[in-house]
């Protein structure tokens, strides 16, 4: 999808006075945000905070070591069989997966969720290319029926209510009636499992890649992702090159706190560690297991300031505890990735100046560092973006002018006495409400009288006072 | 980790049941060979056909010859068949997680495609969490990637999906049973 990260104000705006998508926000982010602290403290606060410091160090560490570990779970993973490609871009991650397609003669196409695919889109591409792809999430399955994309990196369909995905099933499916989401999920399960035994290749993405075992590993809760990896001749993982860790032993940490910080399982149903294709003697799996590694601007961001954001598990929590993604919801953010991460890794990824908004996406009030498993200080990375727009010249024209004069001003010592003395004069005629875009100061506050004397007058008196004495 | 502090057999089989039942498994003890058999065939009712993995790789001596006797086939990968069986090469008492490995006589399909799996585990195969069972491949000489695939299975397919509603039962099983032999 293309970024429309620039609307972020207008979408929001139409957003927030959209009661059934205030009403599902409110009860996903509240609930997840619950689940996620009762399991992660289950057994108190010190020991939660335990895990996640472990956690964070083992992708700290991961990061640190990026090149070599990557190096080791490509050579582990040819040694199990797996054929490992490497794509720079999104254009060649998507060349790539269909020169697979076309080498097996693939046609019909089994997809689990993946965030990955979204952003480079590839799904597009291969829909262009003629094939039948069929998301198979539930979820990502509603979206891609509805024609929309996922609001949520965890829960694609968490801004719809029952009622609208009942009427979009009985329309698009000829779904019989029914209020009833067991029946509504039944359903879908008997038409996905069709798809899967016809299917002929199967597209997932990657949780991690263990460096130690070649492993890649996801975790799911459907079993759609066994499917996807069990049943077509062929599977093709996408795989962003940030997502390798070193150890199993940094895997089974990770793995319990993606659960965690999620929606408060302490596993996902299913965690799965694939090692290569069908082996002698097995009677199912993929006979040819590929992995395509991408980067599409990841060690770009490596090189930065920004690095930690690669550190990220995508688990979801500081959407669910940030309180603009709870009012704005995550199509407002105009890309796959929304809330906190999503304004720090938008601007990234698809370029600063296709996302000038979402760095001031926030109040900064620092929920998201709080909440996340890896400790990512999101706060210190969206200022920094409000420092690059400004030093990139993003910032919007009033402003700088503004920030500027004050400069100027607050540099100069006489000037400065002169405009302090000037605008305790000044306030007095100035109205309470300040006219045209300035407005956005006074609407909710009123404008603060001035002191009778300023603090530097007041320091002056003691230090003459002082020198008296 | 999850903490485990007791390690008895019988504690870490009582905190496996507590854990896997919390997550909706049906936990059932065998105290006898004779007595899981039972409990599967009472599982099966009356079903002709299974998917599962080769009898070898399930603990539960006589189970070939009580499903031969009741006339109950074993099948390649019939979509129709409701109930498939597994053995479980771990449980993990901290998660209630059965740990599952790919191989020559263990399909990946029997733990997938029927709406119901039974799982037979060892009451010596349950360790306290995952992070034991890591160390404890290691210390064996096992490679974790010597097997094709690895799962760990904690309860039924579940999805919140539409609307955040818990359903069961989504792709995967929407009932597992796990036999404790």
């Amino acid at each position: 999808m293309d970024v429309q990260s620039n609307n972020f104000i207008p979408a929001a705006r139409i957003a927030i006075r959209d009661p059934q998508l205030q009403a599902a926000l409110h009860a996903s982010s509240t609930n997840s945000t619950r689940a996620r602290a009762e399991s992660l403290f289950a057994f108190g606060r010190e020991h939660g905070e335990h895990m996640r410091e472990q956690a964070a160090e083992a992708k700290r560490r991961a990061l640190r070591r990026l090149p070599d570990l990557l190096e080791r779970a490509e050579a582990r993973m040819q040694a199990n069989g797996m054929r490992v490609l490497w794509a720079e871009d999104a254009a060649e991650a998507r060349r790539l997966v269909l020169d697979v397609i076309e080498r097996h003669g693939a046609r019909r196409i089994v997809k689990s969720k993946s965030t990955l695919t979204e952003e480079i889109d590839l799904n597009t591409a291969l829909e262009d290319g003629g094939l039948d792809v069929l998301e198979t999430d539930l979820g990502a399955y509603i979206v891609q029926i509805a024609g929309e994309h996922p609001s949520h990196i965890v829960g694609p369909a968490l801004h719809m209510s029952k009622d609208t995905i009942r009427d979009l099933f009985v329309r698009e499916l000829a779904m019989p009636p029914t209020d009833d989401a067991e029946q509504m999920t039944q359903f879908v399960r008997e038409r996905l499992r069709q798809a899967f035994l016809g299917a002929d290749l199967g597209i997932c993405g990657g949780n991690f890649l263990i460096a130690e075992t070649g492993s890649l590993c996801l975790s799911t809760n459907e079993g759609n992702g066994r499917m996807v990896t069990t049943l077509p001749r062929v599977l093709v993982a996408l795989v962003g090159i940030e997502k390798v860790i070193e150890s199993v032993d940094d895997f089974t940490t990770l793995a319990q706190m993606l659960a965690r910080s999620n929606n408060g399982q302490v596993m996902t149903v299913y965690t799965q560690m694939i090692h290569g294709p069908r082996r002698p003697g097995e009677t199912d799996g993929p006979e040819e297991l590929y992995v395509i590694l991408v980067d599409n601007g990841r060690s770009r961001i490596y090189g930065t300031g920004y690095a930690e954001a690669l550190a990220c598990i995508r688990c979801g929590a500081c959407l669910n505890a940030c309180p603009v993604y709870r009012s704005a919801g995550g199509h407002a953010y105009g890309w796959i990735y929304s809330g906190p991460i999503g304004a720090v890794i938008t601007p990234l990824l698809a370029g600063l100046e296709h996302a000038t908004p979402l760095p001031y996406a926030s109040s900064l009030c620092g929920k998201c560092k709080d909440i996340c498993p890896v400790r990512i200080d999101l706060p210190r990375m969206l200022l920094d973006l409000r420092h690059d727009l400004v030093t990139q010249g993003h910032s919007p024209a009033l402003w700088s002018l503004g920030l500027h004069g004050w400069a100027a001003v607050s540099g100069a010592a006489r000037l400065f006495s002169l405009a302090r003395r000037g605008l305790r004069w000044g306030l007095r005629l100035v109205p309470n409400r300040l006219p045209g875009p300035l407005d956005g100061w006074t609407r909710y506050r009123d404008l603060p009288p001035a002191a009778p004397q300023s603090f530097y007058e007041l320091w002056q008196e003691r230090q003459k006072t002082r020198d008296h004495e | 980790m999850v903490p485990v502090d007791d390690r008895s057999g019988a504690a870490l089989r009582a905190r496996f049941a507590r854990e896997a039942e919390k997550l909706g498994c049906a936990v059932h003890i065998a105290d006898t060979s004779a007595q899981g058999v039972q409990q599967v065939l009472d599982l099966l009712g009356g079903d002709p056909a299974i998917l599962s993995w080769d009898f070898e790789h399930i603990p539960l001596p006589g189970l070939a010859a009580a499903l031969d006797e009741a006339g109950i086939r074993r099948v390649a990968d019939d979509p129709g068949v409701r109930v498939g069986i597994t053995g479980a090469d771990a449980g993990l008492a901290g998660t209630g997680s059965l740990v599952l490995t790919t191989g020559a006589g263990k399909p990946r399909l029997a733990s997938l495609l029927p709406p119901v799996h039974v799982a037979v585990l060892e009451t010596g195969r349950i360790v306290p969490h995952f992070e034991a069972w890591a160390e404890q491949q290691r210390a064996n000489g096992a490679h974790l990637d010597a097997g094709g695939t690895i799962v760990l299975i904690g309860g039924p397919s579940r999805t919140g999906d539409i609307a955040n509603i818990p359903v069961r039962g989504v792709h995967g099983p929407g009932a597992v049973h796990v036999i404790i032999v």
